[in-house]
């Protein structure tokens, strides 16, 4: 039955393998670890010659727009942030899928909780703020330096609605040692740099 | 995280497959893809002929069939089934020959007009009205056709009559013809050509029907009864359906509606270099030779883990952000790992429910050792699917036990939720033709691909979303019986009432598990094992709230406790606690329970209900009106008994056992190489479950410390059971547990291992997290342990033993314990001769030490003092890994703690010494650098060493205020809860 019992840390058994029972040399741990960090290099690596094809249609112009149906950011635990930047309440959501710009708990391009790197601790704000139209050109900015392991994201978001809702999700932009966040409060980034690493 | 999928009946191949897995050194390896390569064709195990020895017992197959079948609306009409896949053509001609000697002229096919009948099919519906038995039985004479279903079913049940019941037979049971006769009359059948599939495969009558049911061919959809939905013209379609998985080759000829392979590995390449990717994109929508469930789903490939199954949770993180993006409907994750303390993947996990993407996950391989759960199927979010083999026993490998993310203070939720094929099912082959797998791996995709088609055949798609699907799938689940709910969840799936209840679903709440009955065993295990009773700690039920009108909800006011007076409701006391947000989609109901004091000397039966109201916002409502609402009941039932004596009662300490996640807690036995992580939760109802069991049948009564030892009334229990302990101690527990001792409370240790030296060469690098672990404790806190007795005199050491030896006519086995290095004078103490594994793991050097003391009995001076007793390794009293039980030693031990009867085969054995004073051996100093503060409920952080924390407040119950009812709960219709339709 032990054979069926692979738990999740592999490497733990193999490393620890190599210590007990066949006293080998910390290199191959070593390799381990290095190996690791270059899969994450991987990750990481801003390949100058190369850039993203992105298809962004960026709405021009004043936010006074009007559309019938609004596209929302659907999972929020009590906030939404609708296509035009409104952030309200699940209750003053509106049928069409709009926030009710006349409840109290509606307003527009709201950044309250993001800091000057760019990073939110509420993702519903991170993506209102992101939809402000002054940050077009760090989301462009961004889409062209866009890491390889983003690729496969941002070269299917099609607007400005779609690339706030996937740039401000935690992604692998957002993490340390892989299951701790690299900033637990303001982990929502809309800008271009990863949340700022705070000590474990 | 690993893969889960494996074949139990090839353990050697599976061990060899799994150490060179470990050669190829990689972290994230979940399960290995292992499994015999069966010959392509359909089938290779013959069908039972007509007059097989099928056991299918006639009373149950009898009773399934009157009542699966009885309406009759489309009762010409007869499924064909034939040996392989055929054109139509060649179906045609088969069919004709076949009747061509009989008078049967008035036939036809029944026309499928669905996309997969443009592709060879097993099967055919014919319309027969006349000379129907006769030309049934000529077509099954028929070389190609192996079966007609479902009034050849009727005629065999009928013909075995004779032969006899199996008396035996769980069919037999009573509640099983409630269960489906209730079911039938709130549910009449609404679509009748549902009853023209075999329900005949459901019977969970697992005992009688073992004979027949082996001979299945393992075709899983089939079995299921997907070919009722497909000839209902659902296959599918429409749905966006992802597969997490080691990927797929492009040309694979099993699929023909892959919508885009996308890789996030650091590999170059979108193909499955293993076949587990493969396997399960088959199980979900393969449409050839072995069939998936939804043939002409979306399928959306996403290759997660590479060829050497490596993984991370940021390669999820940014393929699981493209399946939000892609609006995915329904997404398969064989996968999982023990750490549910990843928040980022966790977190990452409710954002996709949030965001209506329906989860099913394989609940783990780890079985049967309870406590094994994986993440992210532990999840309330998330369908937890386990694993059945083809004659309905729960199979080994399945994960079990409660989920452990609640210890200490709660309880664990009733995971997996429902349990399907998962055993020697056949999927398809890497490049390929068909394989056949073991694993929940395998569980998990039946289950996707099932939902995949359920909700292709739904017409307002908005009503689908991981709380509906879930509801539907657990109301529908077929029991299993004799199998308790940490194993089944609410049992087998079943795809067709599952359709039925879909279909006719109304947004609304609903409970799982969706009753307490305390008195049911042994699905309701473990809490039906043990009665309660006045002052004994509050028996927890964590109930999980599923709101299908919303992704977010509310209680509304308090959920109301009442009692039924006429059935002693009022000897109850319930106490409940919730989520404040059910989000995403679900939320926990605590339910305490305890007996009031008017009952300290009842027994009884005591009944009463819960009442919860949940509310969500109503987002489609035209009217905007504000709120939708959904009020459930959840029955409870209880038996009481009166206050067992003191000496009866034994308190276990869970407060002081931490386990991995969050930190590295190695295991207490060293030899487990492959398994070095202490995960399994150290509870009685995890992994020292066979311990419980065992004092159960002793006639102790064993209760949880979930609170520091200065939250229990001592004089109330016999003796406290400290096991492998990883926490520290706050001052006043040292103190208020010398009090108790004082005043005639009893205390066993079972230690464990701690040796700064093997610390710190067992740390090792973990891939996952990408950094070097070093272990916060040892097997146990041996120093904490130290400190907590060192009043009596008493100290373990820090050597680490192991050896097999004999101890009063018992073969024990001692796996990497420590010893006893200080005891009183006064005190017996037993040593053996035993390896110094110490040596072994740092040096690899072998001795053996004579005289190691290991066990040690202590009576405290103090007028009506407790006794102490110490034993130097939990190994023999552990699941995990455990080579030999000590249940015995237990048994002495609480017979002298509890009892004050000291065994004569311990005190006059040849191998008591001199008890050791600790002369000549430091004793163990804690690991310098550890990090055992970030995971303490005792330590914080401090300039230089941790310190305590302040003592915290004692858990405090707020017992509803009862609101009585003065009606008699006439029956329970426990038995297949339906949700309710609201008209």
């Amino acid at each position: 039955t032990v054979s069926t019992k692979i738990l999740r840390k592999k490497r733990a058994e193999l490393s620890y393998l190599h210590h007990s029972l066949q006293q080998t040399s910390t290199n191959e741990s070593l390799t381990a670890e290095e190996r690791t960090i270059h899969d994450r290099t991987l990750l990481e690596v801003r390949d100058s010659d190369h850039h993203i094809q992105w298809k962004v249609q960026f709405i021009l112009g004043n936010s006074s727009r009007q559309i019938s149906q609004c596209r929302n950011s659907i999972q929020g635990k009590i906030l939404l942030t609708d296509e035009l930047g409104y952030v309200c309440e699940r209750k003053d959501l509106l049928v069409n899928g709009c926030c009710n710009v006349n409840a109290p708990s509606s307003s527009q391009y709201v950044c309250k909780s993001c800091l000057a790197n760019g990073c939110c601790s509420v993702y519903e704000y991170c993506v209102s703020c992101c939809l402000q139209p002054d940050k077009q050109p760090l989301l462009e900015h961004f889409l062209n330096r866009a890491a390889e392991g983003l690729q496969n994201l941002f070269t299917a978001v099609e607007d400005h609605f779609e690339l706030c809702l996937a740039k401000c999700r935690t992604s692998s932009q957002s993490v340390q040692h892989e299951n701790t966040y690299r900033n637990p409060q303001a982990k929502y980034c809309y800008g271009e740099s990863p949340p700022e690493l705070l000590p474990i | 995280m690993y893969l889960y999928m494996g074949n139990d009946q090839k353990r050697t191949a599976v061990t060899m497959i799994v150490w060179l897995c470990l050669l190829v050194a990689f972290l994230g390896c979940r399960l290995p893809v292992v499994g015999t390569e069966e010959d392509s064709g359909p089938f290779s195990t013959p069908f039972p002929s007509l007059n097989a020895d099928a056991l299918l017992s006639p009373n149950c197959s009898q009773l399934t069939l009157k009542l699966d079948f009885s309406t009759k609306v489309v009762k010409h009409e007869y499924i064909v089934a034939f040996n392989g896949y055929f054109t139509a053509k060649a179906r045609s001609d088969f069919i004709s020959s076949a009747l061509r000697d009989v008078d049967a002229v008035n036939w036809r096919i029944v026309r499928r007009d669905n996309p997969a009948s443009d592709y060879p099919s097993d099967f055919e519906v014919v319309e027969i009205r006349q000379d129907t038995r006769s030309s049934l039985l000529t077509l099954q004479d028929h070389p190609y056709i192996k079966r007609v279903t479902p009034q050849r079913m009727v005629l065999r049940s009928l013909k075995l009559t004779d032969t006899g019941t199996d008396g035996a037979s769980p069919c037999n049971d009573t509640r099983w013809v409630q269960k489906w006769q209730s079911w039938q009359s709130s549910r009449p059948l609404r679509r009748t050509s549902l009853s023209l599939g075999s329900g005949f495969w459901h019977a969970t009558g697992r005992h009688s029907s073992r004979r027949l049911l082996r001979a299945i061919p393992r075709h899983v959809a089939q079995i299921l009864q997907a070919d009722v939905l497909w000839q209902m013209g659902h296959t599918g379609s429409g749905v966006k359906v992802a597969v997490f998985d080691t990927g797929l080759s492009e040309k694979h000829p099993h699929f023909k509606n892959v919508k885009e392979r996308t890789n996030w590995t650091n590999e170059k390449t979108l193909d499955d270099g293993l076949g587990h990717g493969t396997f399960v994109a088959g199980v979900i929508a393969s449409m050839r030779e072995c069939q998936g469930f939804a043939p002409d789903s979306e399928l959306h490939i996403f290759r997660v883990f590479t060829n050497n199954q490596v993984s991370y949770t940021s390669w999820f993180l940014d393929a699981f952000n493209y399946a939000i993006l892609k609006k995915i409907d329904v997404l398969n994750l064989s996968i999982g790992g023990p750490d549910f303390m990843d928040h980022p993947f966790v977190d990452k996990v409710w954002e996709l429910t949030a965001n209506k993407v329906i989860m099913v996950s394989a609940i783990g391989n780890d079985g049967p050792l309870y406590g094994t759960l994986n993440n992210p199927a532990d999840q309330m979010d998330v369908i937890g699917v386990g694993g059945i083999d083809f004659e309905d026993n729960i199979a080994r490998f399945s994960s079990r036990g409660m989920t452990t993310w609640e210890l200490p203070g709660g309880y664990g939720r009733v995971k997996p939720d429902i349990v399907t094929y998962g055993s020697g099912v056949r999927g398809s082959g890497l490049k390929e033709g068909c394989r056949s797998l073991s694993g929940t791996s395998v569980a998990s995709p039946v289950v996707a691909g099932a939902v995949t088609l359920l909700a292709s055949t739904v017409l307002n798609r908005e009503l689908v979303n991981p709380a509906s699907m879930k509801q539907a799938l657990i109301a529908s689940a077929r029991r299993l019986p004799g199998v308790n709910m940490f194993e089944q969840g609410h049992g087998k799936l079943d795809l067709l009432r599952a359709y039925q209840i879909l279909n006719s679903y109304k947004p609304q709440a609903s409970l799982s598990p969706s009753y307490i009955d305390l008195t049911e065993c042994p699905y309701m295990w473990p809490y039906c094992s043990q009665p309660i009773y006045y002052g004994g700690m509050p028996t927890i039920v964590n109930v999980t709230i599923l709101n299908g009108m919303g992704v977010t909800g509310r209680i509304v006011d308090k959920p109301i406790w009442q009692p039924y007076l006429p059935q002693n409701g009022d000897y109850v006391d319930v106490a409940v606690s919730y989520s404040p947000v059910l989000w995403p989609w679900a939320g926990y109901l605590a339910v305490s329970v305890s007996v009031a004091k008017k009952a300290a000397s009842w027994e009884g039966i005591a009944q009463g209900h819960v009442m919860v109201t949940v509310a969500s916002p109503a987002e489609n409502d035209v009217s905007n009106t504000g709120e939708m609402t959904s009020t459930v009941k959840l029955p409870v039932k209880v038996k009481i008994v009166p206050t067992p004596p003191r000496s009866k009662r034994i308190l276990w300490d869970q407060y002081h056992n931490l386990r991995y996640p969050p930190g590295y807690f190695p295991r207490d036995n060293l030899r487990m190489k492959n398994d070095p992580l202490d995960w399994n939760g150290d509870h009685i109802h995890t992994n020292f479950r066979d311990m419980y069991q065992h004092l159960r049948s002793m006639g102790y009564f064993v209760e949880v410390l979930g609170a520091p030892i200065t939250c229990f009334d001592a004089s109330q229990y016999g003796t406290l059971l400290m096991v492998d302990s990883e926490e520290e101690y706050f001052p006043e527990e040292i103190t208020k547990l010398r009090r108790d001792i004082d005043n005639g409370l009893s205390l066993i240790v079972f230690s464990d291992w701690y040796n700064t030296s093997v610390m710190r060469k067992v740390k090792f690098y973990d891939e996952n997290t990408r950094q070097w672990w070093m272990p916060d404790t040892g097997g146990a806190n041996v120093p904490a342990l130290n400190d907590l007795i060192a009043v009596w005199g008493m100290a373990f050491s820090d050597g680490l033993y192991e050896g097999d030896f004999t101890m009063a006519d018992h073969d024990m086995y001692y796996a990497s314990g420590c010893s006893i290095a200080r005891f009183p004078e006064d005190g017996i103490v037993i040593a053996q001769t035993l390896k110094d594994q110490g040596l072994e793991v740092l040096k690899q050097e072998t001795a053996v030490v004579e005289n190691v003391p290991v066990l040690g009995l202590y009576q405290t001076p103090s007028e009506g003092g407790g006794r102490i007793a110490l034993y130097g390794d939990s190994n023999c009293i552990d699941d995990s890994h455990r080579q030999k039980d000590c249940f015995w030693l237990l048994d002495a031990l609480l017979q002298y703690t509890s009892y004050s009867m000291t065994p004569p085969s311990l005190t006059h054995s040849k191998n008591r010494v001199v008890p050791p004073t600790g002369t000549d051996r430091p004793l163990p100093q804690r690991l310098e650098g550890n990090h055992l503060y970030r995971y303490s409920k005792v330590l914080e952080a401090h300039l230089g060493d941790p310190k305590p924390r302040p003592l915290p407040a004692c858990p405090h119950l707020s017992w509803a205020k009862p609101q009585p009812l003065n009606e008699t709960r006439k029956k329970y219709k426990y038995y297949m809860k339906i949700l309710k339709i609201r008209k």
